[in-house]
C-alpha cells in the first residue's frame, strides 16, 4: 500500500514514461511503481472471491436472502438488524424501501438473466440504512450495500430511487465478474454498467418498453429546492440538473467532450455519460423491453472473460458487438443497432 | 515507494483538499479548498502539515470503488527547483477528523 500517489496515477503511460526520463529520483521511483501497477492490471484475473467475513447463508436459487440493518445515524456497519427475509414491514420507510428494492433487483437479475444474486450463487443481500448523519451517498463496500438519508436540503434518502439501490447491487455483480478497475475509462464503464442495470431493474419492475422509460438515474432523489430531475440522464447526459448550488450536470454524451480530470478517479461518474448514451441509443433502436436484447448483450459482455479489467470504451464496445452478433446474428438488427450506437457517441470499434 | 514521510514543503506549496466520488458525485459537491502556504502564518503551515501527517498512515492507493467516497489531498511544491506534485487519497471511513474539519472550514486564523 502506497500512501503517496503521484499525479501520474491518472495519466496515460506515455506521460509516465516522460516523468521517468525527467523527474526527480523520487518521482522516477514512484512513476516506475505506477507503471508496474498499470501493467499488473492487464490480464483479467477472473472473479475475485467476495470477501464477506461473517456472510449470512445464501438463499435458494430464485429466492433472495435479504437482511436490512439500521446504522442509527452512525457510520458503523452493518448496524442493528431490522428486517430479514420473509419478515413483515417495519414502518421505517428506509428499511422497507431497501428491502423491497433489493428484492426487485434480485428478481430482475433472476428473471431476465437467470442470475442468482451478486455472485451467481445466492449471495445474501445485506443493506444498511440510516448510515451517517444526513449522509448524501449510497455505496457497495465489497460485502454489502449502504444508504444514507440525504441532507434533506439537496438530497432525499437514497433508498427512494429503485435504480440507485439496483446500481449499488450491480457494483457487486461487476466486482464478481469483469471487476473493471475503478479509474479512467474502465472506471467509467464500471459506473455505466451499474447505471444500465440500475435503470433496467426499474424498467422491468414497471413493465416499461425502452421508448416509455425516462432513462434517469436517481429520479426523485433531489429535493424540490433543487433545479433538476435526477443525478444523471442516460438519454441526454448533461441535462439532469442545472442549479445555482449544484452547478450544471457536466456529463459528456460524446467522445469529443470526454473529460480528462484527476478528480473522481479520472471522472468515472462523468465520462460514464458516453457509454450510458450508447446503451440508450442501442436499446431504443432495437425497441421493446430494453432488458431483453440490449440488456442481454451488455450482460453477456460483462460475463465475457475476454473483457479485461482495464478495458477502455473501444474494447468494451467491440465486445458488445461481438456478443450481439453471436446471439442475434452477424447481419441482425441488434448488431447493427449496437454498432451505430457506439458510432453515434464517437467510440470507434477496433476492426 | 513506501513513502511515509512528507516531502519538505516550502513557502510556495499549494494544498488542495476535496471530497471525491460517491453515487451522487457532482463536481460542486467535491468543494475543493486551496491553501496557499504563501498566505499562511508559520502556525497555520504547521497546522496543515500536522493534518497531512495524520493522513499518511490511513492513505490508500485504490480508493473510491463502487461509490465509496474519499478525500483527495493534492500537494504542489518545488523540489530542487523543479515543480513537484503528490496526491494522497484517504477513504472517507478512515479520514481523520482534522482533515474533514480542514476541508469543511479551512484554517483557524491567528
Ligand atoms: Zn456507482
Amino acid at each position: 500500500m502506497t500512501p503517496f500517489r503521484p499525479v501520474a496515477g491518472f495519466i496515460p503511460p506515455y506521460l509516465l514514461d516522460r516523468i521517468i526520463e525527467r523527474g526527480s529520483e523520487r518521482q522516477r521511483a514512484c512513476a516506475r511503481g505506477t507503471l508496474q501497477h498499470v501493467r499488473q492490471l492487464r490480464p483479467n484475473p477472473g472473479p475475485p472471491g467476495l470477501q464477506a467475513r461473517q456472510a449470512p447463508a445464501p438463499g435458494r436459487p430464485g429466492q433472495p436472502q435479504r437482511h436490512i440493518h439500521d446504522a442509527e445515524q452512525r457510520m458503523e456497519l452493518p448496524g442493528v438488524p431490522r428486517r430479514s427475509e420473509g419478515q413483515a414491514e417495519t414502518g421505517d420507510a428506509a428499511v422497507d424501501e431497501a428491502y423491497e428494492a433489493l428484492g426487485d433487483t434480485y428478481r430482475f437479475f433472476w428473471d431476465a438473466y437467470g442470475r442468482d444474486s451478486i455472485d451467481g450463487r445466492g449471495f445474501a443481500l445485506i443493506g444498511t440504512v440510516h448510515y451517517g448523519d444526513g449522509y448524501e451517498n449510497a455505496f457497495w463496500n465489497g460485502e454489502q450495500m449502504v444508504f444514507g438519508d440525504g441532507d434533506g436540503e439537496i438530497f432525499q434518502r437514497f433508498t427512494r430511487a429503485l435504480e440507485v439501490v439496483a446500481h449499488e447491487l450491480a457494483h457487486g455483480v461487476i466486482e464478481s465478474e469483469a471487476a473493471l478497475v475503478y479509474v479512467n475509462q474502465s472506471g467509467a464503464l464500471n459506473e455505466s454498467i451499474s447505471d444500465v442495470f440500475g435503470v433496467l431493474t426499474k424498467q422491468y419492475r414497471l413493465g416499461q418498453r425502452a421508448d416509455q422509460a425516462d432513462w434517469l438515474v436517481g429520479a426523485g432523489l433531489l429535493t424540490e429546492r433543487v433545479r433538476g430531475r435526477a443525478l444523471r440522464s442516460m438519454a441526454e447526459p448533461g441535462s439532469a440538473y442545472d442549479d445555482p448550488l449544484l452547478g450544471r450536470d457536466p456529463q459528456p454524451a460524446h467522445m469529443r467532450d470526454f473529460i480528462v480530470t484527476r478528480d473522481d478517479n479520472g471522472g468515472v461518474h462523468l465520462n460514464s455519460g458516453i457509454p450510458n448514451r450508447a446503451f440508450y441509443l442501442a436499446a431504443t433502436a432495437i425497441g421493446g423491453p430494453a432488458w431483453e436484447r440490449a440488456g442481454r448483450i451488455w450482460y453477456d459482455t460483462l460475463l465475457d472473460r475476454r473483457l479485461p479489467n482495464d478495458a477502455d470504451f473501444a474494447t468494451f464496445a467491440g465486445l458488445t458487438l461481438t456478443q450481439a452478433r453471436a446471439r442475434f446474428g452477424d447481419a441482425s438488427a441488434e448488431a447493427r443497432a449496437v454498432a451505430e450506437a457506439w458510432q453515434t457517441v464517437g467510440v470507434e470499434i477496433d476492426p | 515507494m513506501n513513502q511515509r514521510t512528507l516531502p519538505p514543503l516550502g513557502p510556495d506549496t499549494v494544498v488542495r483538499l476535496s471530497r471525491q466520488g460517491g453515487v451522487a458525485a457532482m463536481p460542486r459537491l467535491a468543494a475543493p479548498r486551496e491553501i496557499q502556504f504563501s498566505d499562511c502564518s508559520e502556525d497555520q503551515r504547521g497546522q496543515v502539515c500536522a493534518v497531512l501527517e495524520r493522513c499518511l498512515p490511513v492513505a490508500e492507493r485504490a480508493v473510491g470503488g463502487a461509490d465509496q467516497r474519499f478525500f483527495q489531498v493534492e500537494l504542489r511544491y518545488r523540489e530542487a527547483n523543479q515543480p513537484s506534485e503528490w496526491i494522497i487519497t484517504v477513504p472517507e471511513q478512515r479520514a481523520p477528523g482534522e482533515l474533514v474539519e480542514l476541508w469543511k472550514r479551512g484554517l483557524r486564523t491567528g
